[in-house]
Parts: C-alpha cells; structure tokens; sequence
C-alpha cells in the first residue's frame, strides 16, 4: 500500500470535493484496502465517509424502503424487519463475507466493491480491466467468470445484494456532480456490460447515498451455491421475489448473480411469470429463458445447469 | 530391556495440553510475533516472470527510502530467475511500510524466457525447457514385477482409470519466516520452524560459520506440514540483512510469499489399469504418472521427500506390476515434504481404482479391500470401523440412492512407516525442592510435543505432568530430531523415559531413597542438599515401533443439481501404538482427516499457462475447509502398547481424499477422478456439461 | 519494478493540496450563502492528515496506546509492530484468514483491514484483554479443556469470534457457531473441538465420539 493523505468528510459535497484529486472513498475499507495492499489503485487521499450524517438509517416508508449506503451489511442481516419484508436481502446480506466483513462492510460498498477476477486481483498481470490487451481469463482459468458479457472482458459483478435488490427492483440514489441521480440496478452496472475497465457505472467522485427497495413483493428468497458452505464467494447466486394469490405469481423477478458483469435479468422470464402457477414446470420453463443466450468456455459451462438449478429452487422458496 | 509400564497415570490416557493457557491469552510468542531489542522489518522482492534472465538489481534508490537499513541481493551478478515468485532481493527497515516503499523502488532488469507451467504441456518436447540443459520430463522411479502383458488377459475384470491431484500448498496459519540477530558473537535466529536443528545447520552452511556459532530458537511456532525444515532463502536473507543493518531483522513471508516459494506436494496424473479375477483377487496392475514439483523436478527440494514418486499399487499386494513415474519440470517452486509425502496422492489414485474395479466385479467396495489388504491391523480395523460405520446398512449400489440430493459412502486404507529417530537426547535438572525441568531440542509445531513429555516424566517419575517443567525449542538443549515423518513422539517418549531412569538412578544414589519416585519424591531431592543435579538421557530400544495402519470411513451428500459435496460423516480407525496422550492423539488425527478433506474438494494451486503467474496465491481463492465444512468426525483407537510409541501425523490424512472420492462415486454413479471434487467437476461427471478436464492422453 | 518515492510526492502535493483548499474557502467566504459549506470544508482541510505519521491514540483492552504511524498502518500492524500486542496473529493481511479478529466496540473485525486511525475512538479488545482480574474467560477455559488449539496460530482469532459471538447471544446453536467462525481458518484441524468448546460455553455440551479398542 502506497503513503496517502487522510481525511474524514462531513458531508457527501465536502468528500466529492476532496476525492476529486485523485481520492478515493472508505467506508467499510474491506475492498478498497485490498486493492491498495495490492497496488491495484493507490489513492493520493482517502476520505473518509463513515463521518457523513444521515446516511447510516434503514427506514420503512408506506410503499419503499430507503437503506443508506452506509447502513452495515450485518445491520441487514440483524434486522428483523428486514427480514420479514425483504427476505431475499436479508438472506443475501447474511452470506456476505464472514462476520468480520460484515461487520464493517457497508450497503454501498457492496454495491461499489470492483471485480474479483483472480486475472485482475493478480497485481503482476497487466489484464484488459486494467488497461491492458488482453483478457487473460477467456482463454485461460476461468471457472468463476460470466457466461454472458457485453465486451471481451469476462468479470462477473459478484455483490450478492446487488443480485437481491435487482430482483427487489431498486433503485440507487447517487450523488453525481453535486446533484442526486437515481439509477436502476441495470443502469448502475451497465458500464461493467459494455466496457472492460469499468467495475460499475459510477464515476471517479460518485457517491451512493442510499437505495430505495419497493416494498410491493412480500415474497423474496436468495440463494447461492459456493465450493465451499461458507466464507466463499458465489459460483452462481440467485435472488427471486413477488407476490403470490391462490398459488400463481405476479410481479415476480429473478436475477443472478457472478454470470455477468451485471446482474442478470431477463424481462421476458419475468414477463411470463406473472399469473402463472407457482410450480416446478414454471420455474423450470423461466430458468431455460433466462439462461438461453449463455456463452460459455472451457471451464464455466458448469454455471448454467447451476444457475438453472438455483433459479428453479428460489423461485419455488417464495411458496412460503 | 526397557518396557513402559503396564499399569499407567497419565500415559494413555488424556492430560491437557501444557502450553494451552499461554496460547489462549496471547502470551505464547511465536517466531513472528518475536520484537528483540532494536529490530528491524524485512521483506523480500520476487521474480514478478515466470523465467527471466535477471541482468541487473539495482538497490540504490530503495537504500535512499526514509527508514531502510539495509538490502541485499540474493545473488551478485546475473542470475535467471526460473519460476514466478522466486527471490531477487531483500530489503530491511524500521517499518513495515518503509519496506514496502523499498521494494517498489527496487529497478529490475531483466529479459523474460519462455516458460511453461503446466505438467501436460511440461510434457511435451518442443515445451519451453525449465533447465537448459536437460528435457523437462525425466524419468523417476520405474518398478517391473512378474509379467503384466500376459497378466491382463488373465483378468476376468479390467478397469482404466486416469485419476489427478492437484499441487496442494501448506500453507500453515504461521507463514514461514524469522527473526535473525547476526553480532560479532554469531547468529540467534528465532524460527517458525519445524527443525531448529537443520534450521542451525543451514544457516551455518549458509552463511559460513561453525555450528556452534548458531543458536536456533523456536517456542511457538505456527504450523508447518512439512514446509518449514530448514532456514530457507529467507532465513539467510534475514540473516545478510542482519549483519548489514547491525540490528535483529525480523523477516516474515506474506501469504503471497508463500503461495509461491516454500513448497508444495507434487500434482499426481495417473494413468491407472488394474485387473482381477472373478473372486476379486488382484492380478495385474499399470501405473503410468507424471507429476510436477515444480523447478525441482522431482529433484532434491529443502526438506526433502517433495519429489513425484510414490508408492503404487500402493498398500495392496499384486502379483504382476509395472509403475512407470515421470518427472515434468515446470516453471513454478518446487516441492516439498508435505504430511505423508507421496502417500495421498498414492491412496486416491489406487483406492479409486479399486472402487472403479469393485463397481465392475460388482462387489461390495469393502470386501475388495479385504480380499486383497494383506495387512492385519487394517484388516481388524476395517471391521471395527466397518461395524462403527454402519457401512452393512448404509452401501448401496453405485447412484442408487434416490436425488437429487444423492448419498454416498466410500472408504480407503493408509500405511505409513515412522518409528523413532535414535540420535534423540535429553536432559533433566532436578533441584533440590523437588522441581525438576526438562530440557530436549526438539520444538512443539502444535502436534502436542510439550504435553508429551511432561506427561511421560510424569508417569516416569510418579508426578503429575503439571510438576514438570518442560523446555524445548532451542539449540543449546540437547540434540533432538526434526518434527517430521510422524517421528517425534517415538523419538522423545523413549528418550524422557531414559532421562527419567537416569534420575531416579542419581536420586537413589544421592539421596539413599531406594525408590525416588511418587511420595518419595521431595523428600530425595531434599537430599541433594545445596546443589541439583543435571541428568541425561538418549533415545532407548524397544519402547517405539515403526509401521501404522489407518482406515477411514466416508459418507457424503451429493447435490446433483448443484454440484455441491457436504462431507457428513468420517469414521477412522487407526493404529495408535502405545497412547501417550488421547487427547493431542485426537487432535492430531481430527487435524490429518481435515486436511485430507481440504485435499479432496477445495485445495488446488492455480497457474495461468500465459503468463506463468500463480492466480491465488491468498487464502481467498485458495480455499480451506472451514468450520461450517467439517463434517462429523468418530475416531476408533487401536491402542496396541506391546508396539511402544508410534506416530500418527501422517497416516491420519493418507486415506481422507481416497474415501471422499469413492462416497462421491459411490452416491452419483460415476467418478469424478480428479481432486478437488468442485461443483463444476461434479456437474460435469453427471454430464450436464462437457467435461472441462483433460481426459486420458 | 520502479516507482517513485511515495513519500515524495506527498511532501509536494500536501502543500499544493492546502493551497487549492485555502483558496476555495477564501472565495466562499465572501458569499453568505455558501459560508456553511465553506466552513465544512476548513474543517475538513483541518483534518486533512498523512502521509507522514501522526500520532494516534488507541484503547486497547481499556488500555490507552499511544503511537505514531502513518495513516496506511493497519490497526493489526500497530497492535503487533509498533506496539507489544502480539496477541492478534498475521495470517493473510487481506480479510480471509481470520487470525487477527480482534473486537471493535464489541463486535468481531478483522485487524487487519481496518485503518488504524480509523479505530481512534472505539473500544479494540484483543486476545490479551479476554482474562478478566486474572480468570480466563469461559471460552478460554473450554478451549483448554477439550484441545481446541493446536499451533495455537488461530486461536485468538477464533476466540475473539466467539466471544463477540457470545457477548450476543449467549446460547448459539451449532449453526450459529459455524456462522460466526466462518471466517476464521484453521489449518492444523482443530475445527472439531472448537465446535466442541463453543457448545459447552452455549450449554449444550456433545460428547466425543472417540472410541479405544485394543489390536
């Protein structure tokens, strides 16, 4: 990790200024901090946002809940509310990390956190994410990566609340040039689709300020399977939500996650969803839907049968 | 002849770890966490090329960062680095980030060489040569027994089998690494090691001294599996850093560091045909494998026993064999011992060919074994474990058991030698007020080594264990061997046993007291009067044995839809000679299946054949078997005292991976035979996708 | 491999950086409107700190620990290299090993990937803090009783989970446990008898399985 200059900030204006030199944001430090051990970004200042007001509260609105960004990964998971309402959050929240993680991690670090690409975490390789001419995973270990992907690079976005709140359909308020900016969860990962050195849409000096989940689904379910049972990250994750009246669905979603450098939806899956009848032939025939287009390589191919087995099992969770 | 005794206290039964309350305060210092009086940080910079002819370091800028004392070089002149990871220079200074700042301002020169990093490429002629000169692949060891040509045809049932094993890394909690102090006086290194007597003599070797000018200290150190036998690289470099500095210089690897240089077992590709007759005895059995250990080759590594060889057909006994080993040579660190060198890759490629064998015979898995083991204590513990098990109630024909969630069990069998090393000595002071100290240089690597020898003093002495004050982990005790081979508890129990004969021998001549043991105790060593006395002892005939035989049990829940492998249930079943103490016994075995069990589903050291670099070199991507992974564990010790002491370090983790791999099997219906057992191979067996795994070649 | 002295540029760009700072809250002062922005901004140029070290004040074990560190330190490099508290073990330095969890207001974190400066103000216990008035706690002591530690290496790490978990809730189940300890590694194998410890402090002991029989 390279000598930097610190500096806490009182509001999300007072940081945005200071981070706009070369700074960088820490909030719950868990990914930043690794990419400075590892010389993979090396801020000239560090501006602390844990001193920001206001941006800690998880309040329930009549039809929205508003989470701030800086709202602890493990206050998700601890929050019975929550966990009532917005299971498949909740459940997502609970297989972040480790405890320790988070403990500290926060919402919109979570949501910010850059590719975990084995390629691109590897400081000695110059790979196209960081700027290089090649993607090395395509023609070499790429077990972990996506299976659809808009550009040559084949990092997959690996937050597991941004595979839930894409399937709870909310929306990311961010502080850009001073004004607030609502984006969906597509918009905030579009640029990783469509350009190989982007993590997400954010730019330099963006700042999530807080995320807006719709409290219209009181179904939800999250589920992902790892190598390992804990402490690992996703090979395929999947979050489900909506509602369900005399066993048929309406305003179901499903999305996935560590597929794409987005998280994946598919509208017409959604789209035939709604009315059907909550069963094991449903889920299945929405499973081959959203996988249709996959594009897989020599070591990932595995990821569809997963992923369709995943989607098949969380939407058949929001039985109750 | 010397005999334990029949009647016994604390040997064979369990005494707490004597060391324990200082390692749950924090209190116990181990090599890294060692602060001597004005040291200093070092850290070591890495080739960052898989091969590169180095033409030039240059130091100058990083000796100009704020706080650095001294670098070094781990050559003059030209050197080719060949793998990546593989140490150019060092640097010390008062900090941490001092060192940091230095080693980016470091100027390498260097051209990279074509490289290779993958044994099947290894393989080939035209591959890119690791050494100059001499091919990559070589062969080792080539056994021919009886007629294998003429054999196969004889055989009712033939299986072909290619079964592979991964380059599995140490990676102990502690990383390797010391504290060096090089004064006018010699050299004090504070190891995290495994061996402070080839530590002393490798750093003497190393930098030109005389043994005695080195003084090897190792309290607590964090683990080592093998890895952590001698100085190192970055011993001697801690120790050049030293003498420039003037000052102690600890130097720690990272976890990147030792992801890549300290050793590693050797990755296994088995090519395996074995044949039988209808009644399931063996006939026939080929052996064709390659392997890498990496630059090594299969070549000499530090610490020896880190070459590809292995045992095969391994613990069974076949009238017709040919095993064919070859060495591949690839641009990555070399090899080195790790727990039962050679073994687990040995049982996992033959105990699934005979699960493979037993499907075609279609016989019970077990009954094979038994059929064709001819060794009687796994043959008795198979039963015992068997009947543990409930393998009668729980076998089912391969896939049979109904999904998706499939269940499975498979078992396998372990031998290992071990036995007692007779150099071992050590000392006793007793003191007048009956306190008595133990003192042997050996070090205690968390196997229980401490506990041990208080526990057999104590049985020795008619004392309790707490009574004894043990000493270890220095080079001004008594000589004693390095923890390796499932040796030390055979090398110390019969040496603390011939310390302690020696005592109650001077006690009773001292003091008059025909017996100096038990209540009699304080009263002889009142008799010393003023001044203790110091006794010494060596390593006594007839109270170890070498030789153990393990089994263990697997039973496992296949997800078939997802892939996902939950280990349930492991019985083992092992032979435990002479107990010294049940509960580090426990421990030590639980520690052996764990690692085993990391071995089978998640262990894997990944290379990128492009660049050459290893792609996780963390514990993030390199996965350990967690808390929420451990399965239930039931251990059977066959206590057998008439053997004496023995080791069970290694014979614990042999069969682990074997027995995983054929519950797998044996719930699915069809083998993954290659380690780890992921998801995505899982997936791919069950044929829901192609396989990404190299077939048979 | 080069790079240019850190430090350096530090130097140089500390002072531009308080030069561009000054300027802007010089000009916003003259507006009234934009006066309370201006005003955050002084504060926060006030605040503004590094790269060289500063001094920082840490409680540790209730302890107050005074140093002088660079902002880059972690709080796991100051316990063990600027101060004596090597209680809190180096495993991986990147989150994923667990050997330096050390409480933070209570609560387990990893001390490693925590700023230093960033822990002024909160209460840090380590390892060395478990004992209170010279008793171990009861973890502690049911780690000793069923040979939960091996090397030892882990063990504090696991001992901090388990306190913070316990602290919590006083009765987890198994899978609460296995929850709370997922992020700390072992590699000697302890895992079974850290479950075994865990439950005997959550009141509902298990019994080893471990049978003797005689060859």
């Amino acid at each position: 990790m390279k000598a930097f200059q610190y500096a806490s900030a009182v509001s999300p204006r007072s940081a945005q200024e200071m981070a706009a030199d070369h700074g960088a944001y820490i909030a719950g430090g868990n990914d930043l901090l690794t990419r400075m051990k590892d010389y993979l970004d090396s801020p000239r200042l560090v501006v602390n946002i844990k001193s920001i007001p206001g941006l800690n509260t998880i309040v329930a609105g009549d039809d929205h809940w508003t989470i701030g960004a800086l709202v602890t990964v493990a206050e998700i998971e601890g929050h019975s509310q929550i966990r009532d309402a917005l299971p498949a959050l909740q459940q997502a929240a609970a297989e972040v990390g480790s405890q320790q993680i988070r403990n500290v991690a926060t919402v919109g670090g979570n949501l910010a956190q850059h590719s975990r690409c084995w390629y691109y975490r590897q400081h000695d390789t110059v790979c196209l994410k960081k700027g290089g001419d090649l993607c090395y995973a395509r023609h070499g270990e790429n077990r972990y990566h996506a299976i659809f992907t808009g550009n040559p690079c084949i990092s997959p976005v690996v937050s597991n609340l941004a595979t839930a709140l894409t399937a709870l359909d909310a929306t990311v308020v961010v502080l850009r040039d001073g004004k607030e900016t609502r984006l969906s969860m597509a918009e905030l990962y579009q640029k990783a689709w469509d350009n190989p050195l982007a993590h997400n849409s954010l730019n330099p000096t963006d700042m999530i300020l807080r995320v807006e989940v719709p409290s219209l689904r009181s179904r939800g379910a999250y589920l992902q399977v790892s190598d390992k049972h804990a402490f690992d990250w996703a090979l395929v994750s999947c979050a489900a939500t909506g509602n369900v009246s005399d066993g048929k669905l309406s305003k179901a979603r499903v999305a996935l996650g560590c597929i794409s450098p987005m998280p994946h939806q598919v509208a017409a899956a959604n789209d035939f969803l709604e009315g059907k009848p909550l069963d094991d032939s449903t889920a299945a025939r929405a499973a081959e839907m959203i996988l249709a287009d996959a594009q897989t390589l020599q070591h990932n191919g595995y990821k569809v049968p997963l992923a369709k087995a995943l989607i098949r099992r969380t939407l058949l969770r929001l039985k109750g | 002849m010397a005999s334990w005794p029949t009647e016994t206290k604390y040997i064979s039964h369990s005494t707490l770890r004597i060391d324990a309350p200082a390692k749950v305060t924090g209190r116990a210092r181990y090599a890294s966490d060692i602060q001597a009086e004005g040291w200093l940080y070092g850290m070591i910079l890495r080739s960052k090329w898989a091969a590169a002819k180095i033409t030039a370091i240059n130091l100058e800028k990083a000796l100009k960062i704020p706080g650095i004392k001294a670098a070094v070089t781990v050559r003059d002149g030209e050197m080719t680095a060949r793998y990546y990871g593989e140490e150019l220079a060092a640097v010390a200074g008062a900090t941490k980030q001092a060192c940091l700042d230095a080693l980016r301002a470091i100027e390498v020169t260097a051209t990279p060489l074509p490289h290779v990093v993958h044994e099947t490429e290894g393989l080939k002629e035209d591959s890119p040569r690791v050494w100059a000169e001499k091919a990559n692949a070589s062969p080792g060891r080539q056994t021919d027994k009886g007629d294998v040509d003429a054999a196969f045809p004889e055989c009712d049932a033939v299986i072909e089998g290619f079964y592979t094993t991964p380059v599995q890394i140490h990676h102990p909690m502690e990383t390797h690494g010391n504290t060096v102090s090089w004064t006018d006086e010699g050299v004090t290194a504070w190891a995290s090691t495994q061996g402070i007597s080839s530590v002393r003599d490798g750093l003497a070797g190393g930098l030109q001294l005389e043994q005695s000018q080195v003084r090897v200290i190792t309290e607590y150190m964090g683990g080592g599996f093998g890895a952590k036998f001698g100085p190192g690289v970055e011993g001697l470099l801690a120790a050049r850093l030293s003498k420039a500095a003037k000052a102690p210089v600890r130097l720690m690897l990272t976890r990147f560091d030792q992801s890549l240089a300290v050793g590693n077992r050797p990755s296994s590709f088995q090519k395996i045909k074995l044949g039988a007759k209808s009644d399931g005895t063996l006939h026939a059995f080929q052996l064709e494998n390659y392997g890498t250990a990496g630059i090594g080759g299969g070549g000499s590594s530090e610490g020896g026993g880190g070459g590809v060889n292995f045992p095969a057909p391994y613990i069974y006994k076949v009238p017709n064999v040919r095993v064919r080993h070859t060495d591949v040579a690839v641009n990555a660190g070399s090899a080195r011992a790790f727990r039962a060198p050679g073994n687990p890759p040995a049982s996992f490629g033959m105990e699934s060919a005979m699960d493979d064998l037993a499907v075609k015979l279609g016989m019970d898995p077990l009954e094979l074994r038994l059929k064709n083991d001819p060794n009687k204590t796994r043959q008795h513990e198979y039963k015992v474990g068997a009947e543990r098990f409930g393998w009668k109630q729980k076998y089912q024909k391969p896939g049979a058991s109904p999904g998706p969630i499939k269940t499975g069990i498979g078992c396998a069998g372990a031998n290992w030698g071990g036995g007692g090393n007779k150099r071992t000595q050590g000392e006793a002071q007793i003191n007048p007020d009956g306190s008595i100290e133990l003192r042997m240089g050996v070090q205690d690597l968390g196997t229980g080594t401490r506990t041990v020898i208080a526990v057999v003093a104590a049985e020795m002495l008619g004392l309790a264990p707490d009574q004894i004050t043990v000493k270890v982990g220095d080079t001004r005790f008594p000589p004693g061997p390095g923890s390796g081979g499932s040796t030390t508890c055979a090398s110390v129990a019969p040496t603390v046993y011939s310390v302690c004969q020696e005592a109650l021998q001077q006690l009773q001549m001292q003091s008059g007291i025909a017996d100096a043991r038990g209540s009699n105790w304080f009263d002889a060593c009142k008799k010393l009067g003023a001044t203790p006395i110091t006794v010494h002892g060596k390593w006594e005939q007839g109270l170890s044995s070498s030789g153990a035989g393990g089994v263990q049990f697997a039973e496992v829940a296949v997800d078939t839809e997802t892939g996902l492998v939950t280990v349930k249930k492991i019985v083992g079943a092992h032979d435990c000679g002479l107990i010294v103490n049940q509960i580090t016994l426990e421990s030590q075995i639980n520690g052996g299946i764990i690692i085993g069990m990391g071995y089978a589903l998640y262990e894997e050291r990944v290379m990128d054949g492009f660049s050459g670099v290893v792609i996780n070199p963390n514990l993030e991507t390199y996965k350990l078997p967690g808390l929420a992974d451990i399965p239930e564990i039931e251990l059977i010790l066959v206590n057998m005292p008439e053997r004496g002491v023995i080791g069970i370090g290694e014979p614990a983790t042999i069969p682990t991976a074997a027995a995983i791999g054929n519950a797998v099997a044996n719930a699915i219906g069809v083998r993954v035979s290659s380690l780890p057992i992921t998801p995505a191979k899982v997936l791919a067996a069950l044929d829901q996708v192609p396989s990404p795994i190299a077939m048979i070649p | 491999m080069s790079d240019s002295n850190p430090e350096g540029f530090g130097v140089q760009s500390r002072r531009t950086f308080f030069k561009s700072v000054g300027t802007a809250a010089v000009t916003a002062a003259t507006a009234n409107a934009k006066s309370v922005a201006a005003e955050l901004e002084k504060a926060n140029a006030e605040k503004l700190v590094g790269p060289g070290a500063i001094s920082v004040t840490l409680k540790v074990n209730n302890q107050p620990l005074h140093l002088q560190l660079e902002p880059r330190v972690t709080l796991l490099d100051a316990l063990r290299n600027y101060s004596s508290l090597t209680g809190a073990k180096e495993g991986c330095d990147r989150a994923s090993c667990g050997a330096c969890t050390v409480l933070f207001d209570g609560k387990p974190i990893y001390g490693c990937q925590k700023l230093a400066i960033e822990a002024q103000g909160h209460d840090i216990t380590t390892v060395e803090g478990l004992e209170q008035s010279g008793e171990l706690s009861d973890i502690q002591k049911a780690f000793i009783e069923k040979d939960a530690l091996m090397c030892g290496y882990c063990t504090p790490g696991f001992l901090m989970s388990l306190t913070g978990l316990f602290e919590a809730n006083p009765h987890p189940t198994a899978d609460e446990i296995r929850h709370a300890c997922a992020g700390n590694i072992c590699r000697c194998g302890t895992q079974p008898h850290i479950m075994q410890a865990a439950l005997q402090v959550a009141g509902t002991p298990i019994a080893s399985k471990t049978e003797v029989i005689h060859g």
